[in-house]
């Protein structure tokens, strides 16, 4: 007994310490306080290492695992397919219809016409849409046609839709037709309505344009209006649509499957649609499947190689290497996508409307698949998605799909974007604390306070005092610049901007980089307080380091091209000290102008995008960069500029 | 700054009409963050249908409001799309006019410089203006409590009780002011956290004051079941805070427990939840007994972090109300990781609740978690200003001393 109570009074004394247990825990606290504020520097540097690293390591082909299918009533690839060389037939027969409206300039409203004629020979309901978008200055006009399947079995409670656009994605809609996969939705309708075992209404919609006509026929369907869009109500109407199948066959023949499936703001679809397609493509029909249409240089020769010539050849032969490229180009693709928030096809726009949606897109190829692979695939995906009784929702929402077959977890990439916050956070909290404290030489007076100073606070010839933190300017000039941003988004999104974009570029920026200058009017605080800039950056990083870890979980994409925009950046912005000149003050800040506004010169293109993203499409990014990233550089640029 | 409120004021209550009348997605009355159902605008208005056309609103489950605004709104206020958004800024800035007031009495000044500032806060506090823009009735709550408190202050302790007791009707947790409430009424609401002292007050005043509160209560709820001609509206409205009948998400902190509980626990975890909210009054008046203000405020934090059916607005007051006691602030400890952690959890609790409930890619648990950091900011708030009200009565430290907590 005796034993057991001293070695409890031993562990205690261990934890506790000697003497009197208030003081020791009172040093303690200072230890512990002293040392994270000595290990700042490194932690911040750590984090940030880290940080880079993982989103480097992202492609490495030691991380991710499979993919598989978890929700178990979906059963792919169990059915007999029947879509034969019949119906392949018909499919041809409509192919050189259509390639007969192209060749004589047929307009959108014949083509349309032709569509609901041909889904009406085989006795299914089917309509025209006619739209028109008044986007950014220029008008859109075009005409859908969608026809309705009443399910055999069901009351029509569900959907699914197989639409196809009358452009094709390649090039992101620069043109080209996608008459074969027209086609195939045409020949695909008379031939499912054989069958009495749909227990889902099925959609089969035929959109004009690229984006913009699904965008007019989907918001209609639910019923939401946009102040630029004109459509007609649609008269035909169904339940609620739980999947979608878009299909993008532009060329002669196809030899791999690809998968686009980035929707609209960073959204993806639940990932149990996109394996059981790509299942079936794979053991049911034999199409390989690809993620986008990158179509591996390992398997192919005539494709073009990923790794630079120059680099050593065992380098260039060793297949981790190897592996890495092949990944890291898919992953780049998908953040491009999602980053910007841009659809990578018409699926994408069913996003918005909580459809899990996914483009099934024929790589074009002089072989060997054709209509009869596509039908087959289609026909057993839909009889999947068929079996569905509730929406898709075991899988995963948020992943990345490094190769097909292969994914990422959210919890092994959004780390990366995590931890680099973090350290932004850090720098913020240290800066804030730095703040509090001034390094004062001592006072005339100090003689009799000699005794009284402790030894941390002790340095030769000075001593650190508080001081108090003005927090309400800071504070207006960060709300000032964030309202500065929303002048520039309406500024950009104005008629006037996206007329000559060229142009105007450089002139908004020039105009948006002079105007925070005015915050040089601001006096200096004085010296028995923290100077606004050093107070201005601990809030900016604070905040900054807020924003890039809460977007990160809703488009990861966005988050790392915000922490690699920012995350240095903004923690290298120091405020000048007394004997920097004003000329290396304006450097600074102008290449902190150069960093929030360049894109204004840089890329007129990318803007015009943006902004008809936003305008046809209600893509949040244009208004985000304008709103939230241009003030938060502006503001580290004013860090440097402003006296201290 | 120049010392002109009486301009000030009207501007912002102005700001606050054109905010009423501007056109705002409709989206936002049904928003969970900023109307819980007993005080969401939607509920009354159906309420307030059902009782004209002659059907007892509380037979349903939907309508948990009390009689008294089901009177007040079916007769002498109608409530149309103008009116409602002239009446909840009304509130609004009554509200902002009696934490004013609450001020210029703590520091015995007419007019102080920072009459504005405290008004601000509370008028443009988005917390407080997005649950008023949705018409949520907890405005109102708002506007008794601190009106409660404002005649406290002033020691008119008839009006202040019977404000109080209106407060109760709309929501029974308010409860918990009762006691600093009362103890107000009988002291001064000057500043003396930086000199406690015991209570000299002699406590037998406030006994009257107890049997005239409790008067004005079984008067008001007499009232109500005049209103409805029978009592099932007990069960429905202050039954609710107690039962946890309708689990619609909040930002609080019962909801996503009571879903998960097994049946057979509940009633001993509803009586868990809401006892535990009551051991917090003695402690906070014992501790605060020579500053009863600061124990309301204290208080006023401890329902807006564990309330059964809190909105915004309820921590919305509470953050408000730190304007007022300016002489704590060089002693809080961690008041920029408390605003961080609210800057965090504002912006993950819409983002959470739209990736559940409109994206349909996260589920009920993303925004548990959100309204779990909100707690935590909440809550570190609360400590935090519990630990700055007792550490203000010793002062500044000279170098080298340092602070233990026992």
């Amino acid at each position: 007994m005796a034993t057991v109570r001293n070695a409890l009074l031993g562990v205690k004394q261990r934890l506790r310490g000697q003497g009197n247990p208030t003081v020791a825990k009172i040093r303690r606290q200072r230890a512990l306080r002293d040392r994270v504020w000595r290990g700042l520097p490194y932690i911040k540097v750590l984090l940030f290492t880290v940080g880079y690293l993982w989103l480097l390591v992202i492609p490495s082909s030691r991380l991710g695992q499979g993919t598989y299918i978890d929700e178990n009533a979906l059963q792919p690839g169990q059915v007999n397919t029947y879509w034969n060389w019949e119906e392949v037939h018909r499919a041809d027969k409509i192919l050189a219809d259509l390639e007969q409206l192209r060749d004589r300039n047929a307009t959108s409203d014949e083509i349309a016409q032709y569509a609901v004629t041909e889904f009406e020979r085989y006795g299914i309901p089917a309509r025209k849409q006619q739209y028109s978008f008044d986007a950014a200055g220029e008008i859109v006009n075009g005409t859908n046609a969608y026809a309705v399947m009443q399910s055999p079995r069901a009351s029509g409670t569900e959907a699914i839709v197989i639409s196809a656009s009358w452009l094709s994605r390649t090039g992101e809609g620069d043109g080209t037709l996608n008459l074969r996969g027209v086609s195939t939705v045409l020949a695909l309708a008379p031939y499912l309505k054989k069958y009495s075992l749909w227990a889902k209404d099925l959609i089969f919609v035929i959109s004009d344009g690229y984006l913009d006509g699904m965008q007019a026929w989907v918001t209609t369907y639910h019923g939401e209006t946009q102040p630029n869009l004109k459509a007609e109500p649609l008269s035909l109407r169904s339940g609620v649509i739980w999947t979608a199948l878009n299909i993008d066959y532009p060329g002669h023949s196809f030899s791999h499957l690809g998968l686009f499936f980035e929707g609209l703001n960073g959204r993806l679809p639940n990932q149990d649609l996109l394996n059981s397609v790509s299942l079936i493509s794979r053991y049911t029909v034999g199409v390989p499947v690809l993620v986008y249409d990158h179509i591996d240089p390992r398997e192919d020769r005539n494709q073009p190689g990923l790794l630079p010539s120059w680099l050593p050849e065992p380098l260039k032969t060793n297949s981790d290497v190897q592996e890495y490229v092949t990944r890291a180009r898919n992953v780049y693709r998908h953040m491009n996508y999602q980053a910007r928030g841009a659809a990578s096809g018409v699926h994408g726009l069913f996003h918005q409307f909580r459809i899990d949606a996914v483009t099934l897109f024929a790589v074009p190829a002089t072989g060997p698949h054709g209509f009869h692979a596509l039908g087959r695939i289609l026909e057993s995906s839909l009889r999947t998605c068929n079996n569905l009784l509730e929406r898709l929702h075991a899988s995963f929402f948020f992943y990345l799909l490094v190769a097909p077959g292969t994914f990422m977890k959210i919890g092994s990439y959004l780390p990366s974007v995590i931890l680099v916050g973090t350290a932004m956070l850090f720098t913020g909290l240290g800066e804030w604390v730095h703040a509090g404290w001034t390094f004062a030489t001592p006072a005339p007076l100090a003689g009799d306070e000699k005794n009284e100073k402790s030894a941390s606070s002790q340095e030769i010839g000075g001593k650190w005092r508080r001081r108090s933190r003005p927090v309400l300017q800071p504070i207006v000039i960060m709300v000032l610049t964030h309202m500065l941003g929303a002048l520039l988004f309406f500024l950009v999104n104005s008629s006037w901007f996206v007329s000559n974009v060229q142009i105007n570029g450089p002139i908004l920026a020039a105009l948006f980089c002079s105007i925070p200058l005015v915050f040089t009017i601001v006096p200096p605080s004085p010296p028995s307080h923290a100077p606004a800039p050093s107070v201005l950056k601990a809030f900016n990083l604070c905040f900054a380091s807020a924003l890039v870890s809460i977007t990160s979980v809703l488009n990861f994409s966005l988050a790392a091209t915000m922490a690699l925009f920012m995350g240095i950046p903004l923690t290298l912005a120091t405020p000048s000290s007394l004997s920097s000149s004003s000329s290396v003050r304006i450097a600074k800040y102008a290449a902190y102008c150069a960093l929030a506004l360049g894109w204004l010169v840089i890329c007129p293109e990318e803007t015009r995008r943006a902004i008809w993203n936003w305008d046809v499409l209600r893509v949040w990014f244009a208004p985000f960069v304008c709103v939230v990233y241009v003030p938060l550089v502006l503001q580290a640029g004013l860090v440097c500029l402003l006296p201290s | 700054m120049d010392s002109d409120p009486d301009f000030a004021f009207p501007a912002l209550v102005a700001a606050r009409l054109l905010l009423a009348f501007a056109p705002l997605p409709d989206a936002l009355k049904y928003d969970q963050q900023l109307s819980s159902p007993l005080t969401s605008y939607s509920r009354l208005r159906e309420g307030i249908y059902l009782f004209q056309h002659g059907i007892d609103p509380y037979s349903g489950g939907s309508f948990r409001h009390s009689p008294l605004l089901l009177s007040l709104f079916s007769t002498v206020l109608p409530l149309t799309p103008y009116t409602s958004a002239l009446l909840w800024t009304a509130a609004d800035a009554v509200a902002a006019w009696a934490l004013v007031r609450i001020w210029r009495l703590r520091t015995g000044a007419k007019k102080t410089s920072r009459d504005r500032q405290i008004a601000a806060l509370y008028l443009l506090n988005p917390y407080i203006f997005l649950p008023s823009l949705a018409l949520s009735t907890s405005s109102l709550e708002n506007m008794l409590c601190l009106l409660a408190i404002m005649f406290a202050c002033r020691g008119r302790a008839s009006a202040s009780l019977l404000a109080l007791a209106a407060l109760l009707q709309l929501s029974l947790p308010s409860i918990l002011l009762l006691a600093p409430v009362l103890l107000l009424n009988i002291t001064r609401p000057v500043s003396r956290l930086a000199l406690p002292q015991p209570l000299d007050a002699p406590l037998k005043q406030a006994v009257p004051l107890l049997a005239e509160f409790l008067g004005y209560t079984v008067l008001l709820t007499f009232a109500s079941t005049l209103v409805c001609g029978n009592w099932a509206w007990v069960e429905k409205t202050w039954g609710a805070s107690l039962t946890l009948p309708d689990l619609t998400p909040n930002p609080g902190l019962w909801w996503y427990f009571f879903t998960e509980m097994f049946d057979h626990f509940r009633p001993f975890f509803l009586m868990v939840f809401s006892v535990h909210l009551l051991i917090y009054v003695a402690p906070m008046c014992i501790k605060f007994q020579h500053d009863f203000l600061y124990a309301a405020f204290l208080l006023l934090g401890v329902l807006a972090v564990f309330k059964p059916y809190p909105t915004l607005s309820d921590p919305g007051l509470f953050l408000t109300m730190f304007s007022i006691f300016p002489e704590i602030y060089p002693y809080l400890r961690h008041p920029i990781v408390t605003a961080l952690i609210h800057l965090h959890a504002s912006l993950l609790l819409p983002l959470f609740n739209s990736l559940w409930l409109r994206q349909g890619t996260g589920n009920a648990n993303f925004f548990y978690a959100s309204t779990l950091v909100f707690g935590m900011g909440n809550g570190a708030a609360l400590l935090d200003a519990i630990w700055a009200g007792l550490r203000i009565a010793i002062g500044e430290l000279k170098d080298g001393f340092e602070i233990a907590q026992e």
